[in-house]
């Protein structure tokens, strides 16, 4: 039994590509006279179906060990393409949480776009995202990673383009997939060098590879930036970072996902990467930089924003920054353990963010207030969701930044202060939103707001349960250290730093006359703040400008250069001058194919004489 | 009473005309002969889904209340594995709609009803309900200490239910007594509709909105008839301004981003009601009235449904049209509305008077501004 | 065997136009879409029979006809063929069901239909220059006019340009296969890998140089490629579906045939300057193609750059390289006839095609949803994203040219970011937002109402996608036919490298290979 489910562990990726087929009859418009309803039970189905085998593996290679399963998807010449996926506890872990999360989510999804009619595309696109997911996390070779994260990208795009009537969804759609394609062509480029360098793309056989690979330190610098890129896209690092606040204008059971699994799957790619990634001591130094310059600065752009998903966004990029950090100092371990614990708290939190959304038809923090009082789970939600995400208690993310200070202690005192600055500052900035949107008075959108439905309670206050259980779960599976192994120093600084955010956060004025100071260089700080660094203006005079010129200088010269060139030779002007033009079918172009044909026979005549 | 900064300009308004054509007994959609077809035919079929909506919503005003989990809400008490079944298939009546509009209803607010629910005399009721109804669930019982104002305003909500429950039994009558006699051949023009729903508004004016619940046997009255409440102005009224007029922001059409700013900070100026929406997203994502539309689509007239069919795109675009028609009967009803409301009749001599209806018309004309009224004139 | 190819299309052809009694729009094209099903199935039963392990020539026919011109009618299928003559009937097929019954002069359109698909049949069977090249001309004429009668507005301005630049193509094709017989002594036009042989490699290079300018134009490549986008622009939907989805690929088909099949010493000592071509092109075709604002015209310049990872593929000559070449264009192929197509019905309902003003395409109850779906999977495919055929082609395409020319190949995947560029531009713009087939207006305009959508106008786009699916999940489908040919199209220039020593060493600029060899050979 245990083998057969082993053997059939490629289903686990298939079953939500199932889902979404399945559902299309509804999704195409095809079924008319019924609703769409149907499709999401399918998907939430076949997710089930999907965490309940995952489940099943996960126990029984608990004992066996890793297994690993490979195919042999093209052959051709001197190039083999295998799909290989490994069945190890950290990547079935990760399957689980997958599912798990994608359950919750559909269910939540369910209450969340019931009046919806587009419900069936909706779920559609969260069975393709799903098993692009799980494909990920379980793929052993890099081919197939890379393939499922354009697949990634693809539906990132059709998620965001999900109302696509929306006038921001035309752009945030379209910049979404463009700033991910960035790093994925990128990505390609380093596969396609890696691939002809080392043969295969199996992870494994790269790890050997590396062992012996004697590159040209440019070729492995270059070929180390290329493979980062990828990752740097998907996580929505610095500068790659953008898309994530765009596509906040896609459906919020999307963005759970968003923020919490599918940026955990660029960086599990990254940490699979790693090992060759090493091969570039720049590529290593890069994604410390890129990490350290996203937490950071991803932190503080948070603290400035008013509307409520993208301030919880740019905190996603700033704890993916702590990760490419762990990477970039080649502690996967901490990386995974942050990755886990972030995905649940951040789930949590964007669970939250969206029945306010529902109840209050807005997402502007300074137009909310008061909800504590009438939406327990919701306020449940946000409050576990934000203890599990900073260090103040000893929930989820605690542990895996406590890890992450003992081991950079030492060698990395500047990092060290990144993971305290970046804790204190999403401890603040929580803290901030939770009094803008739970304390205070009601104001007129949260004067009537009654808790949202079951479908989308429910979900919350499980995963709530989970957040605040997960230390306990953690501990069982021996994930937490012993006593002894713990830095005093470092864990009494985390907690500080927490207790120092969460202090400011309680301390700080939130009157709504101070959202925009009046203050000339603080607001001139806010605003810098508040539109992440004038980053969308950076690209525009940058890339956009360079890509967009271009194109019109080619524009041109095709017009004027090349074409004019050959219209001034008069030929083509002349004979589809004014005698052609009116003759559609007249004998000009009897002529002209005579004149054609005859210079042809000419041409093989001509030469026959000279025989 | 809705009132509105008349800020009448002292040149022309640019709707003028349409207060000439409300004076002269006229109504804000073109008489012509597909215009009454559509409008008494759409009227119709919408009756028909109003009836099964406020069916509904009274059952889970009355049966479904502060339960946690409502599973069968929508099930009128009636659950069987066929229906079940029926339900799974997603082939039933879209209930989401009547609660969605419930909902716009409460988050707007206005009228007598919203007061009543903030003042101490439904509060002290409210409690008394609760306590009845988490008598013996002890976890409840803890999280209303916790938060106390979870359950009173679930029961907020659910007096909305019943309020809307109500008004749409009074609405569904007067929609299908409308169809019957249009079939009957005593309703022919715009003008006739209009005045058969002004009729039908000014007969239930008065009518009182009451609400209670029955726990263990004991009736625990939640809005009594001594709150007043009535009919036109504590439903009626709130119900157009809420759904007709400001509407909630669409999904599929309106940024909820806040640094882009489109949804407006006041509600009085949110303008994304029944008179403002565009029908052409309909049919597809975050636009919820294509809820309604999908349920009208089963009971239209069958000269409606000829009528559609014929368009250029026949039964493909069904909803786009069944929302094109929904939006010119929404003008009608609202023509009654205004009409029913004008402080003086409309042949009054009297110039002063005349002034005075001209002011109150103008003002409703500032409104209609950047509605549809200007598209549903074309035909 | 093969003559069927041929003769089944051109047969037909000339009895529609001489049936003698009446024959209404609806019958011919009936009568076409079972003749060019013949060929197809025709086709399936050549390549049921067709031995993948083989490298040569198979099923070869040869017939004397002009021997003093050296012409001989000799037909031979091998594993580049065979592909190209499918998606010849495929798309011919597709074109024809995409015509429209009410189209005027029928018996003539359909007529020049099947003559085309007859023609090119012959130019990918013949392994005779002259033949090639007859049938290369064949082809032609029917094209020019299907433009010229049934064209848009400026259609008599594409269609003399199209006729001049092709001719001209056709006129630079010959001079080289009559200087390549001439050179090296041959009294027979027979195509043989070896013909070249005996030229130094001064005259090779001459040669192959005319040779490449011919078939440049048809492929097209910078700066010979304006043709291309006025032709699109004023064909019909059917006509674009030929012209991009088969026509284009005599041109690369000429280039691997002939210009690397019979030069391959010349071709290897000028590759670098092909890649760069290639990097030239492709790049040139994209960043045009972005600021288009005509959606046909979009696509029409987006040939112009995947079609240059062809040219970069056969510049690298590696057996991967080819075997990408040979996929790149039959996943070209089916990708822009599809994107042509739906063009097409996009330019049918609204009338327009202008990027700036049409919106909102995917309305699900007055748009062209299923259209704007199949779009979506349509530039994403174009795009290279995996599942579908254009990421693997891609992918065999710039792993196998990896290892001869790193940096051309490198510059040439920025073409594929440029691609979703382009033609997320072209669907965010017309198929999201509010749907509108004019610019607003300040006074109120009625809704906007576009007519139905059959499915018999969304049946051929279904079935092109659902091709591009499979082979973008089973590349290995497409693959097998071609692997062993491509190989051996990849020998010649070991043998080369067999030749006498003496004989090498008289080539100033030669080339030598080990038989292995996968990096590029520097003379």
């Amino acid at each position: 039994m245990a083998q057969f489910l082993i053997e059939t562990s490629w289903l686990l990726p298939v079953y939500g590509l199932i889902g979404a087929i399945a559902s299309l009859p509804w999704s195409t418009g095809w079924v008319r006279r019924t609703g769409p309803r149907p499709a999401a039970y399918l998907n939430i189905f076949m997710t089930l179906v999907a965490f309940a085998h995952g489940m099943a593996i996960f126990r029984s290679i608990w004992n066996q060990g890793t297994q690993q399963l490979i195919f042999t998807w093209f052959e051709a010449a001197d190039l083999k393409l295998t799909f290989a996926l490994d069945l190890s506890v950290v990547n079935m872990g990760a399957l689980e949480l997958i599912a798990g999360l994608s359950l919750l989510a559909q269910v939540y999804a369910l209450g969340y776009m019931e009046k919806d009619w587009a419900l069936a595309r909706f779920f559609s696109l969260m069975g393709f995202f799903e098993g692009a997911m799980s494909g990920i996390v379980l793929s052993g070779s890099l081919f197939l990673s890379y393939s499922l994260l354009e697949i990634l990208t693809l539906s990132t795009y059709l998620f965001v383009g999900f109302w696509y009537a929306q006038p921001l969804v035309v752009t945030a759609a379209r910049d979404a997939f463009l700033t991910k394609r960035i790093g994925d062509v990128l990505l390609l480029m380093g596969l396609i060098a890696l691939s002809a360098f080392a043969g295969s793309l199996n992870f494994d056989d790269l790890y050997e590879w590396v062992k012996t690979a004697d590159l040209a330190p440019l070729t492995a610098t270059l070929l180390g930036l290329a493979l980062i890129a990828g990752p740097t896209g998907k996580c929505a690092q610095f500068p790659l970072h953008l898309w994530l606040d765009e596509a906040m204008e896609g459906p919020s059971p999307a963005s759970i996902l968003r923020n919490s699994v599918v940026v955990m799957c660029g960086a599990y790619v990254l940490i699979r990467l790693q090992p060759v990634v090493v091969l570039s001591p720049v590529a290593l130094q890069s994604l410390v930089a890129i990490g350290a310059v996203t937490a950071v600065g991803a932190s503080l752009v948070a603290i400035a924003q008013i509307d409520l998903k993208r301030t919880l966004s740019y905190t996603t990029s700033a704890y993916l920054g702590l990760v490419f950090i762990a990477v970039g100092t080649e502690w996967p371990g901490v990386a995974l353990m942050l990755l886990f614990t972030h995905a649940i708290a951040k789930a949590l939190l964007f669970m939250s963010v969206g029945s306010i959304i529902l109840t209050a038809s807005g997402q502007n923090v300074t137009e909310l207030g008061g909800l504590a009082r009438k939406m327990p789970a919701t306020t449940l939600a946000f409050v576990a969701g934000a203890l599990g995400m900073v260090s103040v208690l000893p929930l989820g993310c605690f542990w895996a930044m406590r890890l992450g200070m003992d081991f950079l202690w030492g060698d990395h005192p500047l990092l060290v202060a990144v993971f305290l600055l970046v804790n204190g500052l999403t401890a603040l900035n929580l803290t901030r939103l939770f009094r803008l949107v739970f304390l205070g008075p009601a104001q007129p959108k949260t004067r009537r707001a009654p808790e949202v439905a079951w479908p989308m309670a429910v979900p919350m206050v499980a995963l709530s349960i989970t957040t605040l259980l997960l230390p306990v779960v953690m501990q069982q599976m021996s994930l937490l250290p012993p006593w002894r192994y713990i830095n005093p120093p470092a864990t009494a600084l985390l907690v500080v730093s927490g207790l120092v955010g969460m202090g400011l956060g309680i301390w700080v004025p939130l009157s709504k006359t101070l959202i925009r100071s009046l203050n000339r260089p603080v607001r001139i700080l806010q605003d810098l703040l508040a539109y992440d660094f004038y980053t969308e203006r950076l690209y525009r005079v940058t890339v956009v400008l360079l890509v967009s010129s271009m194109a019109r200088f080619s524009n041109w010269f095709d017009r004027y250069i090349v074409d004019g060139l050959v219209n001034a030779v008069g030929l083509v002007s002349l004979l589809s001058g004014e005698s052609l033009k009116y003759s559609i079918s007249g004998q000009s172009q009897l002529y002209l194919l005579t004149i054609i044909t005859g210079v042809s026979l000419l041409g093989i005549f001509m030469t026959w004489s000279l025989w | 009473m809705i009132t509105h900064p008349a800020s009448v300009d002292a040149d022309i308004h640019p709707l003028e005309s349409f207060v000439e054509r409300l004076l002269q007994g006229d109504a804000l959609l073109p008489d012509t002969e597909t215009n009454v077809l559509e409008v008494v035919g759409i009227l119709k079929s919408y009756g028909v889904v109003l009836d099964a909506y406020s069916v509904n919503l009274c059952y889970m005003a009355d049966h479904q209340f502060l339960v946690l989990f409502p599973f069968f809400k929508y099930f009128n008490g009636e659950v069987t594995l066929q229906k079940l079944l029926k339900f799974w298939w997603h082939d039933r009546i879209n209930y989401e709609y009547a609660e969605y509009c419930m909902r716009t209803m409460l988050w707007h607010g206005g009228g007598g009803l919203d007061a009543y629910l903030d003042s101490p005399d439904f509060a002290q009721r409210c409690e008394a309900a609760v306590q009845a109804k988490t008598r013996h669930n002890p976890p409840i019982r803890l999280l209303h200490k916790l938060c106390p104002d979870f359950l009173p305003e679930q029961v907020r909500m659910l007096a909305y239910t019943s309020a809307l429950g109500q008004f749409w039994r009074v609405m569904s009558d007067m929609f299908i007594d409308l169809s019957d006699r249009y079939d009957r051949g005593e309703v022919r023009t715009i003008p006739d509709v209009v005045d058969h729903i002004k009729a039908g508004l000014v007969a239930a004016a008065a009518n009182p909105i009451t609400y209670s619940v029955v726990l263990d046997g004991q009736a625990y009255d939640l809005l009594p008839a001594s709150a007043g409440l009535t009919f036109l102005m504590d439903a009626a009224v709130p119900y157009v301004e809420a759904v007709f007029f400001r509407g909630t922001p669409f999904l599929g059409t309106v940024s909820y981003n806040a640094q882009a700013g489109q949804i407006p900070e006041e509600q009085n100026r949110f303008e994304y009601g029944a008179l403002y929406a565009d029908p052409l997203p309909v049919g597809g994502a975050g636009i919820p009235p294509t809820l309604l539309m999908q349920d009208m689509r089963h009971f239209l007239p069958e000269y409606l449904h000829d009528f559609y069919r014929q368009s250029l795109r026949g039964e493909d675009d069904l909803r786009v049209q069944v929302c094109q028609s929904f939006q010119k009967s929404m003008f009608c009803v609202t023509t009654a509305a205004i009409l029913g409301l004008m402080p003086h009749p409309a042949d009054t001599q009297n110039p002063a008077e005349q002034q005075v209806n001209r002011d109150y018309l103008l003002s409703w004309m500032n409104r209609f501004t950047t509605s549809r009224l200007p598209v549903v004139q074309l035909g | 065997m093969l003559s069927a190819l041929l003769l089944i299309p051109i047969v037909g052809a000339i009895a529609i136009i001489l049936w003698p009694g009446e024959l209404k729009a609806a019958q011919a094209r009936a009568a076409s879409m079972i003749i060019l099903a013949a060929s197809l199935v025709w086709v399936a039963l050549l390549a049921s029979r067709f031995d993948v392990h083989g490298s040569g020539m198979q099923f070869e026919e040869a017939l004397a006809w002009i021997e003093p011109l050296g012409l001989t009618y000799k037909l031979g299928l091998d594993g580049l063929s065979l592909p190209l003559l499918a998606i010849n009937s495929l798309l011919s097929l597709v074109a024809i069901y995409a015509t429209s019954i009410t189209i005027h002069r029928p018996r003539l359109y359909f007529a020049l239909m099947l003559l085309i698909n007859g023609a090119v049949a012959g130019a990918f069977l013949s392994e005779n220059l002259l033949l090639f090249f007859l049938f290369y001309e064949l082809e032609l004429i029917p094209l020019y006019l299907l433009i010229a009668i049934w064209g848009g507005a400026r259609r008599g301005y594409a269609a003399t340009k199209f006729l001049i630049y092709t001719a001209l193509s056709g006129i630079l094709i010959l001079g080289a296969f009559l200087g390549l017989t001439w050179l090296s002594g041959s009294s027979s036009f027979d195509f043989d890998p070896s013909m070249a042989q005996t030229l130094t490699l001064t005259e090779q290079t001459v040669l192959l140089v005319t040779l490449l300018i011919g078939f440049g134009i048809k492929v097209p490549l910078f700066p010979f490629h304006t043709w291309l986008p006025d032709a699109h622009v004023e064909a019909s939907t059917p006509v674009s579906v030929l012209l991009a989805g088969v026509l284009l690929k005599l041109g690369t088909y000429g280039l691997l045939r002939f210009g690397f099949g019979l030069f391959p010493e010349a071709w290897f000592s000028i590759a670098p300057w092909l890649a760069s071509w290639a990097v030239v092109s492709v790049l040139y075709g994209s960043l045009a193609a972005i600021s288009q604002t005509d959606m046909k015209k979009m696509v029409a310049y987006s040939s112009v750059g995947h079609m240059g990872y062809v040219l970069l593929a056969a510049a690298a000559a590696t057996p991967l390289s080819i075997l990408g070449a040979v996929l790149q264009m039959i996943s070209h192929g089916l990708i822009s006839a599809l994107l042509f197509l739906l063009v097409g019905v996009v330019y049918k309902k609204t009338g327009t095609r202008d990027l700036t003003v049409l919106r909102g395409l995917l309305n699900p109850e007055r748009g062209l949803p299923i259209i704007g779906s199949l779009m979506i999977l349509g530039v994403m495919a174009s795009a290279g994203i995996p599942g579908m055929v254009g990421f693997i082609s891609e992918f065999l395409v710039f792993r196998g040219s990896f290892t001869a020319f790193s940096t051309q190949t490198l510059l040439c995947m920025l073409g594929s970011g440029l691609t979703s560029v382009y033609f997320l531009l072209l669907v965010n713009r017309s198929f999201f937002g509010r749907l509108a087939i004019a610019p607003p207006t300040a006074t109120p305009q009625p809704d906007v109402n576009l007519p139905p959508v059959a499915w018999s106008d969304r049946f051929p786009a279904v079935v092109l996608a659902l091709i591009i699916l499979a082979l973008g999940l089973q590349p290995a489908w497409m693959t097998r036919w071609s692997e062993n040919t491509t190989l051996a199209l990849h020998q010649p220039y070991s043998v080369v490298a067999q030749l006498p020593r003496q004989q090498v060493s008289q080539l100033p600029l030669s080339v030598s290979c080990s038989d292995t060899a996968d990096e590029v050979c520097q003379p």
